[in-house]
């Protein structure tokens, strides 16, 4: 039995949405999901799965040729004024970030989003400060966008997502090309968000990582999601993830043989740190009473 | 690169950009005043020991940046030495340097170097985003500004695809023959062309998802004392001015 995540104000909601490409690929095929606010979201699935066109649809870059897309309750209005609502509320960074980054220059970057949205300048140059402090990038504001690199030019995109003060913040495939240290850093960078209250949606193709960090996991396949789960729900679908040809967390395989020989606490660890702890308690010497003569 | 490099990282990169400008300009008009080769070629040295001296900028980069320009000021000066004339024995023509030509290049010639050094001046120690910034704020309509922002982001994003492409098809013999060479040069471009147009559609999306409609807004870059600089780039522009004049 899935239990469904628990998300008792949905911000972003899809409703049995379709979209097919004009090559006739498809992207979307009935796809229903929520995202409740406030949560972290990991979105799993195969390469073709529909991650991307979904993204684009939670910015209103596309718009659903059937089904209904809808943010804070209410079903997204596709006029002038309508986009320019739900992409003040939604930023998207972008996998690749050549493909987001246009202007030459860091700063002029971060402020192309909110003087979009028609701030004053002075307000547009506070919110560009916050963001690239947010990001660590406030070293290099003033530095040329090709004189940085891949990990920077992705904390950039962030940035300028940021400084729109979104309420969702979508990331497609944020740890793509990142090396481990990057990734420890962009990782501290989303925790950062969400506690200040950024609800936040990634694609990622890795499963540790989205079991260890997420909320809800939502499983892609075939243009629908085919389920969302409590991450910490996990280890008990493991037909579930086998279904959309993803594994078990590699923690959770461990944690089950040591489980098994009673060297651990039964209760599955959400990470590999986690799991040695749980061990290194087991392990340790018992403290033995101190006798007093 | 090389002039990034030096836009980037001289001493006055955070001087700003309209004093550079006005210097620049100043230089320019100089090399213009200089009337005589010596006052010309005074004008460029000093142009040259600001941006060497003053600037920091390596002299080894600038002679580099330089050379391209050298080369033709060069070529052209040969067009002006040497010219066409009868031989005087068979009734033939031959080339040959001319008193007129030789003091008709030296004049141009030395006016050219300070041209050149007062743009080398500028671009040397001014990052491209600060002079556009410098002329969006000098009411430079918003579509060359635009067309301009886009084409340096995209010379790097495409010198970056290009070089990937190559190193691709380098890697599978793609240069291993001159026929092959011109082969995958084709291809190569025939590949850019395609990128070009998605690059072109990607970014729109992005632009969009940024709540963009239409121009594209940046926030300008602000320097302190930007009076101060300007002030003291016009009195400098005045003294090389007065320099060239006097010298002649």
């Amino acid at each position: 039995m899935i239990r469904p995540v628990a998300s008792p104000e949905p911000l972003l909601e899809l409703a049995g949405v379709s979209y097919a490409y004009a090559d006739g690929s498809v992207g979307l095929a009935g796809c229903s999901l929520a995202i409740g606010r406030g949560s972290r979201n990991a979105l799993i699935g195969a390469n073709g799965s529909g991650k991307t066109t979904l993204f684009q649809h939670a910015n209103g870059l596309l718009r659903p040729q059937a089904g209904q897309v809808s943010y804070g309750g209410q079903a997204v209005d596709y006029g002038r004024a309508g986009l320019r609502r739900l992409r003040s509320r939604v930023g998207m960074v972008f996998q690749n970030p050549d493909h987001q980054l246009f202007s030459a220059s860091v700063r002029e970057d971060v402020s192309f989003g909110p003087l979009n949205l028609g701030l004053s300048d002075a307000v547009v140059r506070r919110r560009v400060d916050a963001a690239l402090e947010a990001v660590g990038m406030a070293a290099a504001a003033d530095k040329a966008v090709h004189h940085l690199s891949f990990g920077q030019k992705k904390r950039v995109c962030i940035a300028g997502v940021l400084a729109m003060e979104p309420e969702l913040l979508v990331l497609d495939e944020p740890m793509a090309g990142l090396d481990h240290g990057m990734q420890d850093e962009l990782l501290a960078i989303l925790d950062g968000l969400h506690g200040r209250g950024i609800t936040l949606l990634l694609a990622t193709h890795d499963i540790d990582f989205a079991y260890g960090w997420a909320d809800a996991i939502h499983l892609m396949a075939a243009g629908r999601c085919v389920a969302s789960l409590a991450a910490a729900d996990l280890p008990a679908q493991g037909e579930r993830l086998a279904a959309v040809g993803l594994p078990l967390p590699a923690v959770v395989a461990i944690h089950r043989v040591l489980a098994a020989k009673g060297l651990v606490p039964h209760q599955p660890p959400r990470s590999a740190s986690e799991l040695l702890a749980g061990l290194e308690i087991h392990l340790s010497p018992k403290e033995t009473p101190c006798l007093v003569a | 690169m090389l002039i990034e490099d030096a836009a980037y990282g001289n001493r006055w990169r955070r001087v700003s950009p309209a004093a550079k400008a006005v210097f620049a300009l100043a230089g320019l008009a100089a090399a213009f005043a200089a009337a005589t080769p010596r006052a010309g070629l005074g004008v460029s040295l000093a142009l040259v020991a600001a941006t060497v001296f003053g600037a920091r900028v390596p002299a080894g980069r600038y002679l580099r940046v330089a050379a391209p320009a050298l080369f033709f000021l060069a070529l052209s000066g040969l067009s002006l030495v040497f010219s066409l004339q009868p031989d005087g024995v068979g009734g033939g023509l031959a080339f040959r340097a001319t008193a007129a030509g030789l003091e008709s290049f030296a004049t141009v010639g030395s006016r050219s170097l300070g041209a050149l050094a007062a743009m080398l001046f500028l671009v040397l120690t001014t990052p491209l985003l600060d002079i556009m910034g410098l002329l969006r704020r000098c009411r430079t309509p918003e579509v060359l500004l635009e067309i301009m922002v886009l084409c340096y982001r995209s010379l790097f994003v495409f010198a970056a695809a290009v070089q990937d492409t190559r190193t691709a098809q380098a890697a599978r013999l793609g240069y291993g023959s001159p026929r092959l060479a011109l082969r995958s040069l084709g291809q190569l471009v025939a590949n850019l062309t395609l990128q070009v147009w998605q690059r072109a559609q990607t970014l729109h999306g992005a632009a969009l998802a940024r709540n963009n409609d239409g121009p594209l807004r940046f926030l300008p870059a602000s320097f302190a004392h930007g009076r101060r600089d300007v002030a003291a780039a016009a009195a400098a522009g005045v003294a090389l001015i007065a320099l060239a004049r006097g010298m002649a």
